[in-house]
């Protein structure tokens, strides 16, 4: 178990502030957050390799603050390896206290057997990543921080890496923190997920909740939401609030019915593009609290799916439908649809 | 002037500029070399005293870039890592020594290690005496080369990324372990090629020496003295002597140079 209390660090000017989160003994943690915002500097600050300034790490339960990183029992891989260029491929893996048997059969497991034999300066990013999960899964540790380590996979090695070292991370009850910029890898391997921004933590959810529900406009933003608007939300009714209730959101040319605990105030409005669902003409009365009409920017194929941008009046929509759907529509650039979005789908942070 | 033409007097002034200076430098060096190299080699085999001078030069420059690799990797460690207070300051204090000229260091070095000194008189007492005597020598060359080392060991260090040391170090190292399995044998190739700087600048130390330790001679106060006492024909053949000599770690360090290049690329 990890646990960090208002943990803070430094890295030259930046600063990591406040971070306070409990990732349970066998989770795997996702750290998400765009570049700069912290993640490296959590992970090395976790492992001990650069100083807390304030704040406290609890590993196992016990306070690990004024450990060294060496009697922390942490694994940390990160994203360019840093395989020892002096020493084999076989000696990087045995470099830390190991198991020798057990060793090669993890290393077998992760497809870095076959290059035991190879100088470190002859292996590819992805063979270096490969060696690099070995080095640090060979001690057995019951930690294990990662920074990117599968980024320089080919995308069928990363794939197969990707369930084993996840089935080895459930065979051994490893606890996990996984820095990623791949929201894939994030849904897939994610039990908790952490959102950085600027050095503080700004959400932590699971992964669905995460991206369905993010806390703010620059979350929504960075995670990925096509929609994302923002205005000022008004709160029906006078009830507590943290209650649910219904929501209007007004702003970029919108007026949005949403459903939610927001205590209102400036916000924004996120809805997701699959949450979309388009019309030729006004569908007439329906569940749907949120009937906007528009005229079609542009259709652009995304896969199985259609892209749909929609002009509005003041701002632009996006939808995710099927090709199928956008066929059987007949939707072109400059024809005008009618959008409807339950009140369920737009979320309010 | 078209662009082609302005090309080629330029072309032709950077070339003219690197033959000037290359040939200011290799004159007088191949002057030497050709004049006395061959008598140099054949005394070699006759002059005692030129043999023992260039024994006691490359035994005392070799007894100085020992201590200085004992003692000064750690504080190139240290200055590399910033994990020293004031480590500007002690940084400007070591490089120090390169400008101060060598009779002026020579001078410092006599007040505070002759006999007269509290350090000196100490030392002489227990049978160590520095004035006049090897390890003087010894003293001279590591006060005047040592900062070349240190300077080149901790560039040498800096080069090699922390976080070789911190992934060691949650493999189990302690950091001291840390440095020794990794940092320093990456930097390896760096620290030796700063060894043999120092080692050939306390070869050719002449100022520091001939002030602490006239006698016994080293090659270069051998060369002076002969100079002074016999004229130039004398002092012609240890001359040339040095100089082919200088050959040997000079070609040492450039092939250390290209290894550790290779290596840092390869890392």
């Amino acid at each position: 178990m990890i646990t960090l209390e208002r943990l803070s660090s430094r890295a030259g000017r930046f600063e990591l502030r406040d971070v306070s989160v409990t990732v349970p003994k066998g989770a795997w943690g996702i750290v998400l957050g765009p570049a700069g915002s912290g993640k490296t500097t959590l992970l090395e600050t976790i492992a001990g390799v650069r100083l807390a300034t304030g704040g406290r790490v609890i590993l196992r339960g016990g306070d690990a603050t004024p450990l060294p990183p060496e009697a922390r029992r942490i694994g940390m891989v990160y994203q360019h390896g840093y395989l020892f260029p002096h020493l084999t491929v076989e000696e990087n893996i045995h470099y830390g206290p190991n198991d020798a048997s057990a060793t090669r059969e993890m290393a077998a497991r992760l497809g870095a057997d076959s290059l035991a034999g190879r100088s470190v300066t002859s292996l590819s990013g992805g063979e270096r990543q490969i060696v690099a999960l070995a080095r640090a899964l060979a001690p057995n540790p019951d930690i294990l921080l990662l920074d990117e380590p599968f980024a320089a996979l080919d995308p069928r090695r990363r794939v197969r890496v990707r369930a084993e070292l996840r089935r080895m991370q459930r065979e051994r009850g490893t606890t996990v923190l996984h820095v990623t910029h791949d929201f894939v890898e994030a849904g897939t391997l994610g039990d908790l997920a952490l959102v950085l921004d600027g050095g503080r933590l700004s959400q932590v959810g699971t992964p669905d909740a995460v991206f369905r529900k993010p806390a703010s406009g620059a979350v929504a933003d960075f995670l990925g939401a096509e929609n994302v608007y923002r205005g000022s939300i008004t709160r029906t009714g006078a009830g507590d609030a943290m209650e649910m209730a219904t929501l209007f959101f007004t702003g970029d040319g919108l007026t949005l019915v949403g459903v939610g605990d927001h205590p209102g105030g400036a916000g924004h409005a996120v809805i997701r593009a699959e949450d979309v669902v388009l019309a030729r003409q006004d569908p007439g009365p329906s569940s749907a609290r949120n009937v906007l009409a528009g005229r079609i920017l542009e259709v652009a194929p995304d896969g199985v799916l259609a892209r749909v941008t929609i002009a509005m009046e003041c701002t632009t929509l996006v939808a995710l439908i099927t090709q199928g759907s956008a066929s059987e529509l007949g939707l072109a650039a400059g024809d005008a649809v009618v959008a409807s979005i339950k009140a369920t789908a737009v979320h309010l942070c | 002037m078209s662009a082609r033409s302005a090309h080629r007097v330029t072309t032709v002034g950077v070339v003219t500029g690197a033959v000037l200076l290359l040939g200011l430098l290799a004159l007088p060096v191949a002057a030497l070399v050709m004049r006395g190299g061959a008598e140099g080699l054949r005394q070699l085999g006759s002059d005692s005293e030129l043999r023992r001078s260039l024994l006691l030069t490359a035994l005392a420059a070799t007894s100085a870039t020992l201590v200085a690799l004992v003692l000064g990797t750690p504080l190139a460690y240290l200055l590399a890592r910033n994990r020293m207070p004031a480590g500007s300051l002690v940084g400007a204090l070591v490089e120090l020594p390169l400008l101060i000229p060598h009779p002026v260091a020579g001078i410092a070095l006599l007040l505070a290690f002759g006999r007269a000194s509290p350090a000196g008189g100490a030392l002489a007492r227990i049978g160590l005496g520095i004035v006049g005597s090897p390890l003087g020598i010894g003293l001279a060359m590591l006060f005047v080369a040592a900062p070349l080392y240190v300077s080149a060991a901790r560039e040498s260090i800096a080069r090699v990324d922390r976080r070789y040391e911190d992934v060691a170090r949650t493999l189990g190292d302690s950091r001291w372990r840390a440095v020794r399995r990794v940092t320093l044998p990456l930097a390896g190739r760096g620290l030796l090629a700063a060894a043999v700087v120092m080692w050939a600048r306390a070869v050719s130390e002449f100022g520091a020496i001939v002030i602490l330790t006239y006698n016994p001679k080293v090659a270069s106060v051998l060369s002076y003295d002969r100079f002074t006492a016999f004229g130039l024909d004398a002092a012609l053949p240890i001359a040339a002597v040095l100089v082919l000599l200088a050959l040997v770690p000079l070609l040492a360090l450039r092939s250390l140079r290209a290894r550790a290049g290779s290596i840092e690329h390869a890392a």
